[in-house]
């Protein structure tokens, strides 16, 4: 891992595939960057993935490629497990003050062995799974997890040090603390990215209380390959669900919980998840209760029609409430609109919400930059500068601006390192390339 | 700090009192994922077993049975044996010394 220097020609934070892309487009135009992710790993939501639509690909085999050039590239410098605390202009450019937390595991010492996962007895639900899968204590990230270093979680360790014990490289430091670690960069591009609208959002559909009621990212894991479950199965008993329904908008385009506006990946995400269902499962039935299907997208509306053909139901319906029925099953109430309005109660294994995008941080007068009323970040003109914020000097790329898909999320970033590169060289003149530096063709 | 000057014994002590020690909820916890695991090694050892036959046998809520037993699976010491119905079956895997 190389060594943080106090000067870098761009910051960029986040390290999603949005701030990835922005750092290697940027790195590749010869300018030194600092790639910050507040998470263990990088590589996001993607990384998480099962497919990707409307292509079916696998999702890390788009995704972990980027993260091992990100990691080996000489410009490109990781800085994982930190938070962003201040923006601050400094003539041109800009100090930014970060908190590297604390892993209790020397980065350049760890060897990624697991040993130490292996030897710790406290289990804690996994992040990377949603918690429908456990970690240890002290845990590598996940499979494709980079760096590969192991993290101690201090809220599950119970001190009986078999971590260290076990460490063939001594790694193990009980002694760190949070650092703070003062930048001064030249640009800055915000890739910060998103969070679903909370499970509990909507009482009605049980307020996050029913077991089988899952996240939709959660439906992600349960369906990769290196999932928790290894097949499709519901949490609250491992059965191989018969019937599955998603209830779209349940996060999204509903204004008594402040979310009016749409999230333009649910419907193709359900549908993706509906297709993968029917692939492992023929004979379940998938249900996709929506308001509207906004297939919008190069190739989505095939992708819609291909869906109803291999077996996906689609309803025109409003889905008024969920209840939970003897075995952990669910019980929707639903309007069904294409049948003048007719309530139904109608019986699932399994219910996914298709929850909504709200933005992955907030400045909150951290970071010189503003927010529109949604809570995502303003750019200066959205119609011909979607990568400029507010603030000159400071570009924006990915779900940072708002709910977009994975491939409008990787042109953004291209732009914004555009976007970057030009504001360095007119702040600074300019460039002489350097001899030997890599330019991308 | 390189690992010939690291102490991890000495950092441990300093470590446990900075993080408040080992609370009671800790310890409840522990005991309870021992106690759990332990009661589904002893069930899959008579023979491979479904989440709600090892739920039946042990009285351990369903949903924490299949919990534990997709972390047991994860680090090696459960494995899949087949389906009845709607379910798999899950065998003890890990061998004895």
């Amino acid at each position: 891992m190389a060594k943080i220097e106090h000067q870098y020609d761009g910051v960029v934070v986040g390290a999603g595939i949005a701030g990835m892309q922005a750092a290697l487009d940027l790195a590749g135009q010869g300018f030194h960057v600092l790639l910050v992710e507040r998470e263990p790993s990088i590589g996001g939501v993607m990384v998480g993935l099962n497919k990707v639509f409307p292509t079916l690909d696998c999702s890390s085999c788009i995704c972990t490629p980027r993260m091992a050039e990100v990691a080996h590239h000489e410009l490109i410098t990781l800085l994982t497990y930190t938070e962003l605390k201040q923006i601050e202009r400094n003539g041109e450019g800009f100090t930014v003050t970060l908190i590297k937390k604390p892993r209790y595991v020397v980065d350049e010492d760890c060897i990624g062995c697991s040993k130490c996962e292996l030897a710790c007895q406290p289990l804690a639900p996994h992040e990377f799974d949603q918690g429908l899968g456990a970690r240890a204590a002290i845990y590598i990230p996940h499979g494709n997890a980079i760096p590969q270093v192991a993290v101690l979680d201090p809220n599950y360790c119970i001190f009986d040090g078999n971590c260290a014990k076990v460490c063939p490289t001594n790694c193990i430091d009980f002694t760190q603390q949070p650092e703070e670690i003062k930048i001064e960069a030249g640009a800055v591009i915000l890739a910060t990215g998103l969070k679903t609208t909370p499970m509990n959002a909507k009482k009605e559909y049980g307020g996050g209380r029913f077991i089988n009621v899952m996240h939709p990212l959660a439906m992600e894991r349960v369906q990769s390959s290196n999932g928790p479950y290894g097949h499709i199965l519901r949490p609250s008993d491992g059965k191989i669900p018969r019937s599955v329904a998603y209830v779209q908008c349940a996060g999204s385009r509903d204004k008594s919980i402040g979310i009016p506006y749409c999230s333009r990946v649910c419907c193709m995400y359900a549908l993706k998840q509906g297709v993968m269902i029917k692939h492992e499962l023929q004979e379940t039935d998938v249900t996709i209760y929506y308001m509207d299907i906004r297939a919008f997208g190069k190739g989505y509306e095939q992708f819609y029609r291909r869906a109803l053909a291999e077996g996906v139901r689609v309803v025109k319906a409003k889905v008024a409430r969920i209840t939970e029925v003897e075995n952990n099953d669910l019980e929707l109430r639903v309007e069904l609109i294409d049948e003048g309005g007719r309530v139904a109660d109608i019986r699932h294994d399994l219910v996914v919400l298709s929850l909504g995008l709200v933005p992955g941080w907030r400045p909150d007068g951290s970071a010189l930059v503003s927010t529109d009323d949604d809570g995502f970040l303003s750019v200066r003109d959205i119609a011909t500068r979607p990568a400029r914020s507010s603030v000159e000097g400071i570009f924006v790329a990915g779900v940072a601006t708002g709910p977009k898909d994975i491939p409008d999320a990787i042109v953004e970033a291209g732009a914004a390192a555009m976007e970057a590169a030009m504001y360095l060289d007119r702040t600074r003149g300019p460039r002489a390339i350097p001899v030997g530096a890599s330019i991308e063709a | 700090m390189g690992e010939a000057t690291r102490n991890w014994q000495h950092d441990l002590k300093i470590f446990r009192e900075r993080m408040g020690g080992l609370t009671e909820q800790k310890k409840t916890m522990a005991k309870e994922q021992r106690d759990a695991t332990r009661a589904l090694e002893k069930a899959l050892k008579a023979g491979p077993r479904t989440v709600p036959q090892l739920a039946a046998e042990t009285g351990i809520p369903a949903a924490k049975v299949f919990w534990f037993l997709m972390a047991l699976r994860k680090y090696g010491k459960v494995a899949e044996a087949g389906r009845i119905g709607d379910y798999y079956l899950y065998r003890w895997k890990e061998v004895s010394s």
